[in-house]
């Protein structure tokens, strides 16, 4: 079993900008071209494009990537990743969007933050509540960021590396507890 | 009164906040609603999860790839078959691994057959919900058994296979299984005959779904919402045609679309033509199997001759339980009975998926709940509820 941060996936060198960075460019917003994920390609955007940058994938005519497939967060070894799956409804299209927030850059004790698109794209809006449960990523802008799959007063976030189980999990001390 | 009546009387009353659930005998399994009741009227719904969470998610991630098939069927009880190919599918990928057309073959009936079963205990308990009190449930599953049992012969159980695995399906059929599966799928098509008798032009079914729960186009696919759902609202999106993988290619089918409001009939009718649609493809995959039936194949080996064909043979990498997935990252979907069941795996080269993350149909299609609900009155609740096909370990995991 692999516990260990050093065993994550090592950052990929730089590569030429595929046909949606190249479009991405063209609205003026920069991305990173990473290693493809089995042939789709993959891009790194900056949380502040984001929001933007999802918009123009969404709705230009050329792309139409309408279909949101879901947003995982990802514990890697340095840094903590929101992951955008996305396809279309009306071409073969996919496309992987990366957010990717350096673990040096998190202050002690919080959380990392990512835009939110839950406003404007409701398929995002269970998705990114399950990922600040599990993995602890606060969506800035989200209307009820709240955990959805672990109890209402569950400490911490249990798809992080570093998460420990509860000694008593299963019987709950807490007198103000919703269970 | 009609609702459109009771709602223009202009008679107000107190908000008030209802607990539905978890305990509900028609949310097959736990889901609990939070209604705002503004009368007999539903103003606002919070659909409260995860009563049924079992961290799949963080038990794929702490098992090796061997042991984590075993437990995947379990994510979505009624389509396991769909489970194990997305995962497989995922792992193949990253590794590269080819898989036999016999094998392909295999997987595709299997699914289909799975498909059948799934729409068929939907089929029984939507009726339930909508008060049929008649028996009818106990048709689509005197069907459902007789399918069950082909399961049990070939995969030793009844829902929880373990039969696809990563490189390849277990094993061949018993001997006669495929003669059972011909002789089922003659005589399946007169059975949904007699559910449609019975269902389809019934004036109360009628008006309990006629205009219920109207899902249009936009927003389905603003929420996500995929499978039958989707395609009940006029979109034509199933990745068996539009995103071909495995054998589908080589079968002719067609994907009922409906035209028109993708109201809880029109779900209802979708999923009863899908039916039949499986069952062709069943009796396609019979008859283009490489190598022939099972019991073809065991007549061939006892006559002596040895079976060479890559492509007549079972797995493509026999898998042992040590199995390593390269380094690398990869999503796979497959078209489950709920929508696109998807699969992104990260791989550190180890015997352990760095991460594991599931897209799960059930999930997001019941996202559009709170959409559907508003403004329709208690008692459709469940007749709205039940035409989305939800299975609720699929939801929470």
């Amino acid at each position: 079993m692999s516990h260990d941060p050093a065993s994550a996936p090592a950052a990929p060198e730089s590569l030429e900008p595929g046909r949606f960075g190249t479009f991405l460019a063209d609205k003026g917003i920069a991305s990173k071209r990473l290693s493809d994920s089995c042939g789709v390609e993959t891009i790194e955007v900056s949380a502040d494009d984001l929001k933007r940058a999802l918009a123009e994938l969404r709705t230009n005519e050329e792309t139409r990537l309408g279909l949101l497939l879901t947003i995982s967060g990802v514990d890697m070894a340095d840094s903590i990743d929101s992951v955008y799956h996305l396809r279309s409804y009306y071409s073969n299209d996919e496309l992987v969007v990366k957010v990717v927030t350096p673990k040096a850059s998190i202050p002690e004790g919080r959380l990392p933050l990512v835009p939110s698109l839950a406003n404007e794209w409701p398929a995002a809006d269970w998705h990114e509540r399950e990922t600040y449960d599990l993995v602890g990523i606060r969506y800035i802008g989200h209307p009820y960021l709240r955990r959805i799959l672990n109890p209402w007063d569950w400490e911490g976030h249990p798809l992080r590396r570093d998460y420990r189980q509860p000694v008593d999990a299963l019987n709950d001390k807490n007198p103000h507890s919703f269970r | 009164m009609t609702t459109t009546e009771l709602k223009t009387t202009g008679l107000k009353t107190d908000e008030m906040l209802i607990n539905m659930g978890p305990q509900h005998p028609a949310t097959h399994g736990v889901l609990r609603l939070l209604l705002t009741l503004d009368g007999e009227f539903v103003k606002h719904v919070e659909p409260v999860l995860g009563h049924l969470h079992r961290a799949q998610e963080w038990q794929g991630q702490n098992r090796t790839w061997f042991q984590y098939q075993a437990l995947i069927d379990r994510v979505d009880y009624l389509s396991g078959m769909f489970t194990s190919w997305a995962l497989s599918r995922a792992a193949e990928r990253i590794e590269g691994i080819q898989v036999p057309e016999r094998a392909e073959y295999f997987r595709v009936m299997l699914s289909e057959m799975n498909r059948i079963t799934s729409h068929l205990l939907w089929l029984g308990t939507y009726l339930i919900d909508l008060g049929a009190m008649f028996g009818f449930p106990f048709y689509p599953f005197r069907e459902r058994e007789k399918l069950l049992d082909l399961f049990e012969a070939i995969a030793g159980q009844r829902m929880m296979f373990n039969y696809i695995r990563i490189g390849g399906v277990m094993r061949e059929a018993p001997p006669g299984w495929f003669d059972k599966l011909k002789r089922f799928t003659e005589e399946f098509p007169q059975r949904i005959d007699e559910y449609e008798a019975i269902v389809t032009e019934n004036p109360i079914f009628l008006k309990r779904t006629t205009g219920v729960g109207i899902l249009t186009k936009e927003t389905a696919m603003a929420y996500g919402v995929t499978g039958p759902c989707l395609r009940a609202s006029g979109v034509d999106h199933d990745l068996r045609t539009f995103r071909p993988y495995s054998v589908y290619p080589k079968l002719k089918f067609n994907v009922p679309v409906l035209e028109g409001d993708g109201d809880t009939r029109a779900r209802y009718t979708c999923r009863v033509r899908e039916m039949r649609e499986s069952n062709e493809i069943i009796k396609q995959c019979i008859e283009q199997m490489p190598g022939g039936t099972s019991d073809e194949m065991r007549k061939r080996a006892a006559a002596g001759e040895k079976i060479e064909d890559p492509n007549w043979q079972l797995t493509g990498k026999k898998q042992n339980a040590g199995l390593r997935i390269k380094a690398g990252e990869g999503f796979e979907a497959v078209e489950s009975p709920r929508g696109t069941l998807g699969c992104y795996v990260i791989s550190t080269g180890g015997d352990t998926p760095y991460r594991f993350r599931w897209r799960n149909p059930s999930f997001c299609n019941l996202s559009v709940l709170s959409e559907l609900l508003v403004g329709s009155p208690i008692a459709d609740i469940m007749a709205i509820f039940g035409s989305i096909d939800v299975i609720l370990p699929d939801v929470d995991r």
